[in-house]
């Protein structure tokens, strides 16, 4: 702004502020009102929400989950998108400091003297942006589930497959819907749709790449192992569709059972024919 | 009791200014002064009809009292009586929503730390007593946590409404800064008052957030280190947190709602941007710029107008 | 007009310098105020604390082939909040370690410190915050950490395995200085990331 434009905006000023009225009672009024507001917006959350206390804090857990209080959803987002190590220190310090500058000395480098935000699209939109983008991030990190606990529906038969899923830490390399991490191993929404059973049996105890070998769940506990691979192979990316042909898809997993034996002879060359057909499903 | 009357010094409403001797207050005092005897002729003749307009007069004379020695009226008629520009709507009351519900968590976080105990082995139990045993513990504690999220939604809203309007132009800039100021204050406070009830969010949530802080290069592990009070979360970590939720941040919370306030006071509230004061028919706009140029515009002498 | 007492050549007078000096007092006595009371602040940074080992069970306890979860306590009198879980297992031949070796890995995630769990089925590491992930020997295979999971040092006294102070190792598993969470190490970053005094000197290295 220059002397002219500052002269200008303080003349204009005055003749608004001759024109109104004074702060004590007009504004006072409004100001209470509003404070009667927030008073009962406080009181009827701390009635109707209480102040729950969670289990006490325990240094020692490794199965606690921690989130953090809503108000700070849209920052621990931001640590889970940024997936690369190099980039942490962008995302913990760099990030929010940059931000924070920027809001700081708004005043300094928007030299705009329009005021209207009409008139000023500019700033208004980028004023939007980060109000819906900051909005966004809080969403996301709201919803960001566990990654022992994966959210599909499934037909109650394959609910204990689900469970062996969620806590054998498939979720740290793969995602489930939209749970677990997106990669380094592809997506298993849709797995059943891609690979037979036998074939998932076949990856899950081979473990191609870099992916561990689940070998010694299959021989120690040859339950669970089938409930995961029958679990892995209901997914065939249509929910509703999944649960409604669950007889089906069971019968196939029956099948899928005789199938491993038929095919049991050629193990040796399996571990090549497996290793090409999870290498295709790898691929995004 | 007209002994009381007696005792009770003569100029009791608000005297005239030095040189005024028939200002707005009693004229009759600084003639008695200066003559050396007490004002007080009329007592003797009706003592009753004296007392009762002594009475009457009681509390005229005592801000008079009071204003004589803290000088407070100018202060607050300029404060109460200035004007707010023509326009301003429900917008401008997201401000002093924010400075009630900071005043909410200044009054709920005294009477919770009345029973809290900042200790790594107590906090807990102590955080669960206050809240199961005490009378309207739950209530108030609740109060306290959830008033920290209207606070910080009331001071993000405040603070859009300040973009949009673009009220943080000339010749507000300072007080965008300190608003910006008060608000990292202010999620400083969200993120020191987590951890004291220690339960599992609240542990959580301060090692991350205190590591956060360690990623910082070169002085970021220092830093961690102070927050700490340590390399690892210690027997002081929560009272370190306890104090600056307590006393430092607070501290400096108040100081910049001051300054906030002062500036807000002497800038004068913003008018709504869509207003043009050029609007107006001609003639009045003339008479009122002629007005303004005649030395009619600063902020006191508009407060010093209303009042009068 | 010249003060009492001004001699020619005088730059200051008397007056003036004991104006200046008397607002130094001011500041002084500021000063004597503020930093001690930082200093106060700031002295844990300098505190290293004590060697302390801890037994965490006899040698058989332990395998090559997976961890075995021990509640160890690294801050002494706070109760429950000084403890934290350390995963041990014995050193494996195949990995190149030494048979007779213990290793001790902190569930302390490297990336921001949040818990994390080790899952037997599929042999790594898994945080539950932002999606870091571990191989067998605590390596990042995944997610955002920045380095591989801490260690503790390891000893054997009395056919018990003791396990002692925390160090951070760089992604070829060297031993460093202990960092917390979120600091790189290795390289340029030991620079950017000091070691701090408070932590305790690493194993030699192996």
């Amino acid at each position: 702004m220059n002397t002219r434009e500052k002269e200008e905006y303080l003349r204009e000023y005055e003749v608004l502020k001759k024109k109104g009225k004074p702060f004590f009672p007009y504004a006072i009024m409004k100001d209470s009102v509003m404070a009667c507001v927030v008073v009962a917006v406080i009181i009827f959350m701390s009635l109707y929400l209480g102040a729950e206390q969670g289990p006490k804090a325990d240094p020692t857990t490794t199965t606690y989950v921690p989130r953090p209080e809503w108000y700070f959803f849209f920052l621990f987002e931001l640590l889970r998108v940024i997936k690369p190590p190099e980039l942490v220190p962008i995302a913990t310090i760099g990030v929010p400091t940059i931000a924070m500058v920027l809001l700081l000395l708004l005043p300094f480098y928007d030299r705009n003297p329009e005021r209207n935000p009409l008139k000023r699209p500019i700033a208004s939109i980028a004023g939007i942006m980060t109000i819906v983008a900051m909005a966004f991030l809080t969403f996301l990190g709201a919803n960001a589930g566990s990654p022992t606990d994966i959210e599909i529906d499934v037909a109650p038969e394959y609910e204990a497959g689900k469970l062996v899923a969620a806590q054998s830490g498939c979720l740290a390399c793969h995602q489930f819907g939209e749970n677990g991490n997106n990669g380094p191993g592809p997506k298993l929404t849709e797995i059943g749709a891609r690979l037979n059973p036998a074939a998932i049996a076949r990856s899950l105890e081979i473990g191609p790449g870099i992916m561990p070998s689940y070998a010694s769940m299959a021989e120690d506990e040859p339950e669970k192992f089938s409930d995961l691979v029958a679990f892995l192979s209901s997914l065939n990316g249509e929910e509703e569709v999944a649960a409604s042909e669950a007889s089906t898809t069971d019968q196939s997993v029956e099948s899928a059972g005789g199938d491993a034996a038929v095919v049991e002879p050629d193990a040796g060359s399996s571990a090549d024919g497996a290793g090409a057909t999870t290498g295709s499903g790898e691929t995004p | 009791m007209p002994d009381l009357q007696k005792l009770l010094p003569p100029p009791m409403r608000r005297p005239p200014k030095p040189g005024h001797p028939n200002g707005a207050g009693n004229g009759d005092a600084p003639a008695a002064l200066k003559n050396g005897d007490e004002p007080e002729s009329p007592v003797t003749d009706n003592p009753g009809k004296r007392l009762t307009t002594g009475v009457k007069d009681a509390p005229a004379d005592l801000v008079g009292w009071v204003d004589e020695r803290m000088g407070a009226t100018s202060f607050l008629t300029a404060m109460l009586m200035r004007k707010i520009p023509k326009g301003t709507n429900w917008f401008y009351t997201l401000g002093s929503a924010t400075l009630f519900a900071f005043v909410v968590q200044a009054i709920t976080g005294v009477f919770l730390a009345m029973y809290y105990t900042p200790s790594p082995v107590e906090a807990y139990a102590s955080i669960t007593h206050l809240t199961n045993d005490v009378f309207l513990g739950e209530f108030v504690r609740g109060m306290h946590k959830w008033g920290a999220s209207v606070m910080v939604i009331l001071i993000f809203v405040h603070m859009a409404r300040t973009f949009f309007f673009g009220a943080y132009k000339y010749p507000r800039e300072i007080n965008w800064v300190i608003g910006v100021v008060l608000l990292i204050l202010t999620m400083t406070m969200g993120f020191t008052g987590y951890l004291l009830p220690f339960d599992q969010r609240s542990y959580w949530a301060t090692i991350v957030g205190v590591n956060i802080n360690g990623t910082g290069p070169l002085v970021g592990p220092y830093l961690s280190d102070f927050l700490r009070a340590g390399p690892e979360f210690g027997a002081t970590t929560l009272q370190r947190f306890y104090a600056i939720h307590m006393l430092l941040v607070p501290g400096a919370i108040i100081a910049m709602i001051g300054a906030h306030l002062y500036l807000v006071v002497k800038m004068g509230t913003t008018a709504p941007p869509w207003l043009r004061a050029d609007r107006k028919p001609k003639e009045s706009r003339s008479h009122e710029v002629d007005a303004i140029a005649n030395g009619d515009g600063a902020n006191g002498s508009s407060g010093n107008g209303a009042a009068s | 007009m010249k003060p009492v007492g001004y001699f020619e050549g005088e730059s200051m007078t008397r007056r003036k310098v004991f104006a200046v000096a008397g607002q130094a007092l001011g500041g002084v006595a500021g000063l004597a105020i503020v930093l001690p009371a930082v200093g106060f602040a700031v002295a844990p940074i300098f505190d290293q604390p004590e060697e302390d080992w801890q037994p965490v069970g006899p040698l058989d306890d332990f395998v090559p082939e997976t961890y075995v979860p021990r509640v160890i306590t690294i801050v002494q009198g706070i109760g429950e909040a000084g403890k934290t879980t350390v995963y041990v297992r014995r050193g494996s031949v195949d990995l190149g370690e030494d048979p007779d070796s213990y290793v001790a890995i902190s569930t302390r995630c490297a990336h921001l410190g949040c818990p994390v769990r080790f899952v037997q089925a599929a042999g790594n590491f898994i945080c539950p915050c932002h999606g870091g992930v571990y191989g067998f020997q605590g390596e990042v295979i995944g997610g955002p950490p920045v380095r591989p999971l801490d260690r503790f040092q390891t000893r054997v006294t009395d056919d018990l395995v003791e396990i002692g102070p925390r160090y951070s190792v760089t992604s070829q598993l060297e031993p460093v200085r202990a960092r917390d969470p979120g600091e790189f190490t290795g390289g340029v970053w030991e620079y950017l990331y000091p070691p701090r005094p408070s932590t305790a000197a690493p194993p030699s290295s192996s």
